[in-house]
């Protein structure tokens, strides 16, 4: 079933060579490192200020039903005041879930890049696997979903101005989502 | 089983083995006589608001279709076939005027009722050999709605629900009665925590004491400006019947200045006017108490909060937002935490999406409040396992002396029923364990055995089955 919310029927995905693919595909192996080292200032700086960050709640749902995302419900839904105050509380010295803090890495895969109508902007999609690992003895959560951003370029850097995750899984099998995808 | 007597008296005087939180014996008697026999929450109306809409939901392992039916009563059916035991309805929602089974073809219309078997004279003969007028899905034993909240229960005996709801629905209409015309759910959000079930039921019935410590950093953050030490122990703690609550005390102002405090606007402040009781409103106006978190017994939590969400907005702004959820049991060490956000159907859609945004920030799964008090049950429940944690007793006694006194007197004059402490204490995660450990001492009773629909014979009688 298709859950992508752009249609890329049609659209055919830049040649792995494209140097915008290539500045695409570096744009999220670089975002990856920032969020497995939790390097949250920093990742903020790579938004732009009207990003939108949104993570439906994913519904199962019959194939003939035509939806298989929560209507209205998502874990995220969030602009860059609130994805700022999440950052800001885990610089607090009391943002327990994550001190210690969990073992990320963030896996990114299946990148797939397109031309927009705006030369500015590219869409790209991307499969990501998260594996999060607390404790010194607890079983790991894994988290796999599919994203769709849409970057811009803002001078010579390339900021991501909307990411939408579609995630593989209707419940969540972790203690939270004190992470980012 | 003479250990039980001695936990259950231990729990009764507000020191906790720490085992039950996890214990495969004790979880074993929790499903049988809690969650077999208490009313649990499965569903808002707003959730299946046209003829076919319906969710499914789970108490325990059993999967139930809440199904609004073409007359538009709501149904909550058994999601397992009458023939083979197969899942009828696999999806979490949707819309059906019909279910098949996609074993054998048996297909149900949406009220329960078999209308389709697939070679009903050949294989049976007709209604001869297998009579199906008349045969439904299995209907939740019983089935009750208050303020658009459908619960059910799964014993057929269970005394009405607004009977066990009592007194305490004075509170809860704060949180489902905001307006006439009801209130709309979102969500839910559903996540798996590796956390005993009764820790999240007892926190949000009256853990004001955790809020400085765990929450500090969202008042460090400006999301939150109350939870801090010296706003929540002038809070009353209450506690009526089968559940009971937070509340944080209010600045001086009338009913309309305090709710205006926590972010209502005129007109849903006249709503909410039209819809509470004069008892209910004193609780506001004269008591100055503001609704928080609660807890109806077993595993059914509110939470009212007012957070700021917006960066431009001046210091004194804030929107409220109303959560409920399900705490469903997994294992004696996993819960399902089941959350959905709440709001006024009445409100402005800017209000909803505000306050919607206010729930995403606070609670539910990636809530910055939640995220934090999550990672503390989880490590709870992982040490309970262990042989210390069956020596060792956890002093649930705040709020008493020695004797079993009150610290301080009940709250004077408080307007709302029940009983009421001002200060720390824990009262009401004694009385939530009370209601636990009488639950599990009353002796069950037999189940009737059902068949096809039909009750065909007791299950003392099994023998006479011909």
């Amino acid at each position: 079933m298709a859950i992508s919310k752009t249609d890329t029927i049609g659209m055919r995905s830049l040649a792995f060579g494209d140097p915008r693919h290539q500045a695409a595909f570096q744009f999220l192996v670089d975002e990856s490192y920032l969020l497995d080292a939790q390097l949250y200032d920093e990742w903020i700086e790579t938004l732009t200020n009207d990003i939108s960050y949104n993570v439906p709640v994913r519904v199962t749902t019959a194939r003939s039903a035509g939806f298989d995302t929560s209507p209205g419900m998502a874990h995220f839904d969030d602009d860059k005041y609130s994805l700022s105050l999440r950052v800001a509380r885990f610089a607090t010295e009391h943002a327990w879930t994550e001190d210690p803090p969990s073992r990320l890495r963030h896996f990114v895969t299946n990148v797939r890049t397109f031309a927009t109508e705006n030369e500015d902007e590219l869409f790209v999609q991307s499969a990501v696997l998260l594996f999060r690992s607390r404790g010194d003895n607890r079983e790991p959560n894994l988290v796999s979903a599919l994203r769709e951003d849409l970057l811009r370029y803002e001078g010579d850097s390339l900021k991501l101005a909307r990411r939408l995750v579609i995630l593989d899984e209707s419940v969540i099998r972790m203690q939270n989502m004190a992470i980012f995808l | 089983m003479e250990e039980l007597s001695q936990i259950l008296a231990d729990v009764r005087r507000g020191m906790i083995p720490a085992n039950v939180y996890n214990d495969a014996d004790i979880f074993q008697l929790e499903k049988e006589h809690i969650f077999e026999r208490s009313w649990i929450f499965l569903a808002h109306e707003s959730e299946i608001p046209e003829p076919g809409d319906y969710v499914v939901r789970r108490i325990l392992e059993d999967s139930f279709i809440v199904v609004r039916d073409e007359s538009g009563e709501v149904r909550v059916l058994f999601n397992m076939c009458l023939h083979r035991g197969m899942q009828i309805c696999r999806a979490e929602m949707g819309n059906a005027s019909h279910f098949r089974c996609s074993y054998h073809g048996w297909s149900y219309r949406n009220d329960g009722k078999l209308v389709g078997l697939p070679f009903h004279a050949e294989a049976y003969g007709g209604e001869d050999g297998f009579s199906k007028s008349g045969q439904t899905l299995l209907p939740a034993p019983s089935v009750d709605t208050y303020n658009g909240l459908i619960f059910a229960n799964l014993d057929p005996n269970a005394q009405p629900l607004r009977t066990f709801i009592g007194e305490f629905a004075y509170y809860l209409d704060f949180y489902t009665k905001q307006s006439d015309d009801g209130m709309e759910v979102r969500g839910p959000q559903r996540w798996r925590v590796k956390s005993n079930w009764k820790i999240g039921a007892e926190n949000a019935a009256g853990d004001s004491y955790h809020t400085p410590q765990t929450h500090r950093s969202v008042v460090e953050i400006g999301l939150f400006r109350e939870p801090t030490g010296s706003k929540r122990k002038t809070g009353a703690l209450y506690w009526c019947e089968k559940g009971g609550g937070t509340t944080y005390k209010m600045p001086p102002g009338s009913f309309r200045e305090r709710l205006r405090y926590v972010g209502y606007s005129d007109p849903m402040i006249d709503r909410i006017e039209t819809s509470w009781t004069p008892e209910q409103k004193r609780l506001i106006s004269d008591d100055g108490f503001m609704i928080s978190a609660a807890t109806l017994f077993p595993s059914f939590s509110l939470v009212h909060n007012w957070p700021k969400i917006d960066a431009n907005a001046d210091d004194d702004s804030v929107v409220p937002f109303i959560t409920m959820r399900v705490w469903q049991p997994i294992s004696p060490t996993e819960t399902e935490v089941v959350s959905w956000f709440m709001v006024d159907k009445n409100a402005t859609e800017e209000f909803k999406e505000a306050s919607y945004k206010g729930y995403l920030m606070c609670f539910g799964s990636t809530g910055m409040f939640e995220q934090d008090d999550v990672e503390n049950w989880v490590s709870i429940t992982t040490l309970a396992g262990g042989s210390m944690a069956k020596r060792l007793l956890l002093n649930s006694r705040m709020g008493l002396t020695s004797a079993d006194k009150p610290l301080n007197a009940p709250v004077a004059d408080f307007h709302g029923p029940g009983t009421a402490y001002i200060g720390y204490g824990e009262f009401n995660q004694r009385a939530l364990l009370r209601e636990w450990a009488d639950c599990i001492e009353r002796p069950l009773e037999q189940v009737e055995q059902m068949a096809m629909g039909k009750k065909i014979f007791k299950a003392d009688a099994r023998s006479s089955e011909g």
